[in-house]
């Protein structure tokens, strides 16, 4: 069927992608710009990118929003395996449903919600103990709090679709409960955990609107600092960001397209036989 | 297995209670107070009698049913056209890349885009059309809302419309459907599940992008996202803040109400 | 012979440069008769299926339909219906809808739509199932909606696409026969695809064995049955003991250290052959009146019959079906009539094959 590689499906498909990639390769572009605008390429330069790693805040506020990611992540991913096999073990069909919905309400919370409750409650805690303040802490619990049911989400399609008599078989051979959670269940699940964290951490990275209200003075994410930058105006350093932003993200959606292609190959099998 | 595992499962019922409920019971309780810390009723009073808040109201669901509309036309197309595809994977892929781009990023992308002298206008003046002003109109808050929602709509239909068994296509052909008619019959109404969660995931996020208002939209798009955050962190009315987001939470289930799946039959 | 509907000339089939999945097919399907294309996975007989319906087009080669060429006519202009492997009804619509659904593409007046729903319905023994849910029908039922939704259009010919490989067994047989009764109500072409040797044999009133993109054999149930071409097909169709032989002269054959009485003839003289001796032809007897002297080695209660395994003394192996018991370990004989024997040769043509039967058979 793949006669005519002209068609009106496929101009459509190339006009989308060009809308998708246009702006990103216009920041990329801009990058190199040796002038100080998004306007006019005057020169090839890399002077932005020197001037991006010479800027300390700026690379100190890098790594904080990549230790933030990392460790909100982990925990997330921790809670959530827990969570997850709580939920599949329940035996009634409605406490399950109860709970699933439980757990999604901060998935389908828009996220300024998200950060204006998350707010109210630090402040709130804020006047019950003394010394609890906005910073880093409240945006790591806050970050570890939407990654958790998302993390539940990417492990409960794969405990639905682990064989139970694996579980019984595993008690059969003389197995106790932990030995079959370390030794059968994690191991089968890990690719669901994997996929995960990797969600977790992408969604800790992504995330503004949380942030912006749960962060005090003292502690800024690189998706607040752009923020405040972009108000004040272009700055072809954020250009430069941009880049390297890029690049990482490629490393990244690559990485993931091959664990949910390991984790495809397992489920294709099971699709109904189609007439060939 | 059942001892074991609630003990394990504890941080998660902590999650639970402080992080989802605790914040939503504040959230509830918080609307009810107005700045001085008394019981009142009239923030609500306020926000269903002023022609502001009803406006701004209006105005959001206005412009996230737009997004949404827009996002949908466009993605469905492409979906449905990427399943004919060979190496969809690949093609899915170059879909989710951009949405791990800072959302910040690609608003500061169309900064440079839309300026006065920026990409846009530039291609314009080839065609002897004058710069004009496009950054901060409504116009350019649609076009980058529409931007930043895109991959999100797509990826739900190309996966609802991949699911669909090749052998209901070549069923509704054998019994004398057209293409036209097969897609109509078969393929469209069998995809609504994805339809119906592309929805999901554009309208409610797109009834709260307050930083593309600021942004993009140059606070001339004022919608409840940007209200709650002028609230909460510019005129600190944390009892008025806590209405609007009661009333976002509100709209959020009725979306899902409407959006719910409807299990069809047939599928596992 | 009748004018057949559907003719395959030199058709081959393949995808992507690959080894073609059908070689040079030709045959013909007459008006009214219930065919078989039966073949293990990847013998080419579902891509037969897939053209007479028109979902692949032919790589080289023609499709005649009543005598015009259908190479390039799309699916929905076809006069044939097809029931899916996995039913394909669709999920979104009930079980009256679904068998409209053809009629109303072909905008069929409503009340005439209705009438025929009812009595394909009818005859699929599903009457009063009209508003049902596809999700609320059984594997057996959704199998009978399927089969409703095709005929209710009236088309020439019915493919049916290993449609009864779902059901369980009871199910199965019981569709059997009534998909055996249904061809011969409506009168329509029903061309059946199975890789269940039972069915088609059950079934059929012609049947095309196909073996690596080729038809080895076609005839009747029992024409293939009782004279198999050659070793695949004796072995697929049904169980067979089958020995390495020398045919002596015609009608007499040489196996198993011993000469035997048959009704073989046309081959060279002394050509090495193979033997296909059914093992319901086999009747247990003492040592000195079998023609054949073995020893038993296993036996299964089978209900019908015992099955049981013996070896000659030249190792070959003999199932025997029998409902006298025998004694495992034991020496007894095996007796068999001279018709019972049926000689192979080596990579015989069918239509080499057809002439030297013709040649004696009357």
């Amino acid at each position: 069927m793949q006669k005519s590689k002209f068609s009106w499906a496929n101009i459509y498909l190339v006009c989308v992608f060009i809308f998708l990639y246009l702006p990103i390769f216009y920041l990329i572009f801009y990058s190199f710009n040796a002038g100080e605008t998004m306007n006019s390429f005057t020169g090839f330069s890399l002077h932005h990118f020197s001037e991006l790693f010479s800027d300390t805040h700026l690379v100190i506020i890098l790594l904080n929003t990549f230790l933030l990611a990392f460790l909100s992540a982990l925990i997330a991913t921790f809670i959530g395996i827990f969570g997850a096999l709580f939920i599949y073990y329940l035996k009634r069909r409605s406490h399950r449903n109860t709970l699933l919905s439980l757990n999604n309400i901060l998935i389908v919370s828009p996220d300024v919600t998200i950060g204006a409750s998350f707010l109210i409650l630090f402040i709130t805690l804020g006047t019950l103990f003394s010394g609890f303040s906005l910073g880093f802490w409240t945006v790591l619990l806050a970050h570890i709090s939407f990654s958790v049911p998302i993390v539940v989400l990417m492990i409960l399609p794969k405990l639905q679709e682990m064989n139970d008599s694996m579980i019984t078989a595993g008690y059969d051979l003389g197995a106790n409960e932990r030995q079959i959670l370390k030794n059968i269940i994690l191991p089968y699940l890990s690719p669901g955990i994997i996929a995960g964290y990797f969600m977790a951490f992408t969604y800790s990275l992504d995330d503004f609107a949380v942030t912006f209200f749960v962060t005090g003075n003292g502690f800024t994410t690189l998706s607040v600092e752009i923020y405040s930058r972009a108000r004040r105006g272009v700055s072809l350093e954020i250009n430069a960001l941009s880049t390297l932003v890029f690049l990482f993200a490629l490393v990244l959606v690559v990485g993931y397209y091959y664990i949910s292609k390991d984790n495809q190959g397992r489920s294709k099998k099971k699709k109904r036989g189609v007439l060939r | 297995m059942k001892k074991y595992n609630t003990l394990l499962a504890v941080p998660y019922f902590m999650w639970l209670i402080f992080f989802v409920l605790a914040p939503v019971l504040l959230v509830v309780g918080y609307s009810f107070f107005d700045q001085n810390g008394h019981f009142t009723l009239a923030n609500y009073a306020e926000y269903f009698s002023s022609g502001k808040y009803l406006l701004m109201t209006f105005n959001s669901v206005w412009y996230a049913l737009l997004i949404t509309v827009i996002t949908l036309v466009i993605s469905y197309p492409t979906a449905y056209f990427l399943t004919k595809l060979k190496h969809k994977d690949l093609w899915l892929l170059l879909i989710i890349l951009p949405t791990w781009i800072n959302l910040l990023l690609k608003a500061y992308a169309f900064i440079g885009i839309f300026g006065v002298h920026g990409g846009l206008n530039s291609f314009l003046g080839f065609f002897g059309i004058l710069p004009k002003q496009l950054l901060f109109t409504d116009f350019s808050f649609l076009v980058v809302a529409v931007y930043i929602q895109l991959p999100f709509m797509i990826i739900p239909l190309l996966n609802a419309l991949d699911e669909l068994p090749a052998s209901f296509i070549a069923a509704s052909k054998d019994l004398g459907a057209s293409a036209t008619q097969t897609f109509f019959k078969v393929v469209f109404p069998l995809s609504l599940n994805g339809v119906k969660s592309g929805v999901q995931a554009v309208f409610i996020p797109s009834l709260s992008l307050f930083m593309l208002t600021r942004l993009i939209g140059g606070n001339r798009v004022i919608t409840l996202g940007t209200a709650i955050e002028e609230h909460f962190m510019v005129t600190q009315n944390w009892g008025k803040g806590a209405t609007i987001g009661v009333v976002l939470i509100l709209a959020m289930i009725v979306v899902m109400i409407f959006t719910g799946e409807k299990k069809v039959g047939g599928k596992k | 012979m009748k004018k057949p509907i559907i003719s395959f000339r030199n058709v081959v089939k393949s995808y992507d440069d690959d080894v073609p999945v059908l070689k040079k097919v030709s045959f013909d399907i007459e008006e009214g008769k219930f065919y078989t294309l039966l073949g293990p996975s990847g013998c080419g007989k579902t891509t037969i299926l897939r053209m007479i319906a028109g979902f692949s087009e032919p790589t080289a080669g023609d499709i005649y339909f009543e005598g015009k060429r259908i190479n390039n006519v799309p699916a929905n202009k076809r006069q044939v219906n097809t029931v899916f492997q996995d039913y394909a009804l669709f999920p979104h619509m009930n079980v009256f809808e679904n068998i409209a659904f053809g009629l109303k593409i072909k905008k069929t007046p409503k009340e005439e739509i209705a009438v025929k729903v009812k009595e394909a319905l009818r005859l699929v023994q599903l009457a009063g199932y009209e508003k049902r849910g596809i999700s609320e029908m059984s594997g057996g039922q959704r199998q009978r909606v399927a089969i409703a939704r095709a005929i209710v259009n009236e088309p020439k010919i019915l493919l049916l696409d290993e449609p009864l490989s779902a059901l369980d067994h009871k199910l199965r047989l019981n569709m059997q026969y009534e998909l055996r009764e249904l061809q011969q109500r409506l009168g329509i072409t029903f061309i059946f695809v199975t890789h269940d040797q039972e069915e088609a044999l059950a079934m059929s009133d012609e049947i095309f064995v196909l073996n690596n993109g080729n038809i080895v054999q076609s005839g009747t149930p029992v024409d293939i049955y009782d004279e198999p071409i050659n070793h695949y097909v004796a072995d697929f169709i049904g169980e067979s003991n089958i020995v390495d032989g020398i045919m002596i002269k015609d009608n007499l054959v040489k196996f198993a250290g011993k000469e035997f009485k048959c009704v073989d003839e046309g081959m060279r003289p002394n050509e090495p052959v193979e033997v296909v001796i059914r093992p319901e032809d086999l009747d247990l007897t003492s040592i000195e009146a079998g023609k054949l002297k073995v020893k038993v080695e296993t036996q299964l209660f089978r209900g019908v019959h015992y099955e049981i395994v013996c070896h000659d003394e030249m190792e070959n192996e003999w199932i025997v079906h029998s409902t006298k018991k025998a004694q495992v370990g034991r020496e007894i004989g095996l007796d068999f009539d001279p018709e019972d024997i049926h000689v192979m040769r080596f990579n015989e043509s069918e239509a080499e094959f057809d002439a030297r039967l013709e040649s004696y058979d009357d």
